[in-house]
C-alpha cells in the first residue's frame, strides 16, 4: 500500500508538471504525426501490403516518439537536483520506477489514441474493426517499451551523452517486444484475432511482467550507476 | 539524534575524496564543517545524507546503520542546499504539500500556513517556485525542513543567498533545531558567522579530518589549523 501511495503521489506530481509545461506530450504528438506524414509520402501502401507493412510502420512511429518521451522523463528531476530530494526522502525507489513508467505509458497511450486512427485515415485502410484489438496489442507493447525504457533511462541518467546512449542501449534489448508486437499486430490485421500469434502475445505479457518486477527490485541500483 | 561515523572513505575512481573519517556527534550539537575547496565537505554531507554510498566505512544514526535499505532512517535526515531540491513548476504550497506527503507527515493546512508565515512566504504561497528569488527559495527550503522535522540537518553553503533578515531567520532556525536535540552540520566558507553559532568545528583537508575540537575562547589551535587556508599576501 505504501508503494502504491508513493507511486500515486509521484505520478500526480509528474502529471501536474506536464500539464503546466506541456513539453513532452506536445513534442511526442507532433513528432508522431510528422512521422505518419513522412510514411504517407514515402510508401505506396497497397491493400495487399497492408498486413505486412502497417505493424512495422506504426511501431517505428511509436518507438521514435516513445524514445523522445524517455529522454525527457527525468527532466523535472534533473533541474534543481530534485532527484536528490527524492532520493533523500524515505520513498521506496521502486515507487519512482512505477510512477515514471506509468507516466510514460500515459503519454504514449495519449499519442497512440491520435496516431492509430490518423494512420488508418491517411492510408485509407478499411479494417476499422481491427483497431480495438490492435490498440490492445500496441498497449502491451507500450508497457514493455516503457518499463525497459524507464529502467534504462535511470541507468543513463548521469551519463554525459544520455540522449544518444539511451536508444543505443534500449533498441537492441527491445527486440523481443518489437518482434512480438509486430507479429501480434500482423495476426490481428490478417485474421481479425490473435490466432496463431498467441505465443508471441504470451512472450509480450511475460516480458512486461518480468521487467516490471525486475524494475521495482533493481531501480535503486539502476539510478546509482 | 546521535550520529556515529566509522572509517568513512569515498573514492571517485582513483581519487580519494574522503579517507578514514571517524566522528561522533551527540544530540543538540551544532557543528561547523570547514575546509578549502575540494576538501571533501560536500562529499561528506552527501555520504551522511545517503545520497552517495561509501567506498569503505559506515554511518550510524541512533545506532542504526545507514544503508540502501534503510528507507525509514532516511526520513530523519535533512539536507539543505540553496536553491535546490524544489520543483520549479509547482507552487510554494504544492512543494510543501508534496514533500510532507512523501515523508508521510500528516501535516494540517494550518501547520503548513504557520511554517510559511514564519519564513515570510504566506503571500507568495500560490506562486511557482521558479518565480522566487534564491533567498526566497532558501526560505521555502527552511519551511520544508521545519515541517519534515529531521533529526540530522545539514546545510551546504547556506549564507551566500540570504539577506540580513534571511540570515537572522536561518540562525534562529538553527538554534531551535539544536534546542530540540537535533544534530546540525553547516558547511560554509563564512567562518566567523558559523563559528558564532556552532559548538564544535571540524576542518577537512584533502579528504582527511585535520581538526576536531569544541569551541572555546580564545581558540588559538583553530586559528593555527585554519591559517593555512586563508588568503596570503595582497597588495
Amino acid at each position: 500500500m505504501k508503494l502504491l501511495r508513493q507511486t500515486y503521489l509521484l505520478l500526480w506530481k509528474d502529471l501536474v508538471l506536464e500539464l503546466r509545461r506541456r513539453e513532452s506530450l506536445l513534442t511526442m504528438f507532433f513528432f508522431g504525426t510528422l512521422l505518419l506524414f513522412v510514411f504517407h509520402f514515402s510508401f505506396d501502401l497497397v491493400p495487399e501490403k497492408v498486413t505486412e507493412m502497417t505493424p512495422a510502420l506504426l511501431w517505428l512511429a511509436f518507438l521514435f516518439t516513445g524514445t523522445l518521451g524517455l529522454t525527457q522523463l527525468f527532466e523535472a528531476e534533473r533541474a534543481n537536483h530534485c532527484l536528490d530530494a527524492l532520493l533523500l526522502s524515505p520513498m521506496d525507489r521502486g515507487a519512482l520506477f512505477l510512477a515514471k513508467t506509468s507516466f510514460n505509458i500515459i503519454l504514449m497511450v495519449a499519442v497512440e489514441i491520435i496516431v492509430i486512427p490518423l494512420f488508418w485515415i491517411l492510408f485509407n485502410l478499411r479494417s476499422w474493426e481491427a483497431v480495438p484489438l490492435l490498440f490492445f496489442v500496441a498497449f502491451l507493447g507500450t508497457i514493455g517499451f516503457c518499463v525497459l525504457g524507464t529502467l534504462l533511462s535511470g541507468v543513463t541518467l548521469k551519463a554525459r551523452a544520455r540522449e544518444l546512449l539511451l536508444p543505443l542501449v534500449l533498441f537492441p534489448l527491445m527486440i523481443p517486444v518489437i518482434l512480438a508486437t509486430i507479429r501480434c499486430m500482423e495476426a490481428v490485421l490478417r485474421d481479425g484475432n490473435i490466432g496463431d500469434a498467441a505465443p508471441w502475445l504470451r512472450l509480450l505479457l511475460g516480458f512486461d511482467v518480468i521487467f516490471v518486477t525486475v524494475g521495482i527490485l533493481i531501480f535503486d541500483w539502476a539510478i546509482d550507476v | 539524534m546521535q550520529l556515529t561515523v566509522r572509517d568513512l572513505s569515498k573514492a571517485y575512481g582513483l581519487l580519494w575524496a574522503l579517507r578514514d573519517l571517524n566522528l561522533d556527534l551527540v544530540p543538540g550539537e551544532c557543528v561547523a564543517l570547514l575546509g578549502p575547496n575540494g576538501a571533501g565537505k560536500t562529499t561528506l554531507l552527501k555520504l551522511l545524507a545517503g545520497l552517495i554510498y561509501p567506498t569503505k566505512g559506515k554511518v550510524y544514526l541512533d545506532g542504526a546503520e545507514l544503508s540502501r535499505t534503510s528507507t525509514t532512517l532516511r526520513s530523519t535526515i535533512g539536507f539543505l542546499t540553496p536553491g535546490e531540491h524544489l520543483y520549479e513548476n509547482l507552487t510554494v504550497r504544492e512543494n510543501l504539500d508534496f514533500f510532507t506527503a512523501l515523508y508521510n507527515k500528516h501535516t494540517s493546512s494550518a501547520v503548513i500556513e504557520k511554517a510559511l508565515e514564519e519564513v515570510g512566504l504566506t503571500h507568495r504561497s500560490g506562486e511557482y517556485a521558479s518565480a522566487l528569488s534564491s533567498g526566497m527559495k532558501f526560505r521555502l527550503s527552511m519551511a520544508k525542513w521545519q515541517l519534515l522535522e529531521p533529526g540530522l540537518l545539514m546545510f551546504d553553503e547556506p549564507y551566500g543567498v540570504l539577506d540580513g533578515s534571511g540570515v537572522n531567520l536561518l540562525e534562529a532556525f538553527l538554534k531551535s533545531q539544536c534546542e530540540k536535540g537535533n544534530v546540525v552540520i553547516i558547511a560554509s566558507h563564512h567562518i566567523s558567522r558559523v563559528l558564532q553559532l556552532c559548538t564544535r568545528a571540524l576542518i577537512l583537508h584533502q579528504g582527511k579530518l585535520t581538526f576536531d575540537e569544541p569551541r572555546r575562547q580564545p581558540w588559538e589551535s583553530f586559528e593555527r589549523a585554519f591559517a593555512d587556508f586563508l588568503p596570503h599576501g595582497g597588495p
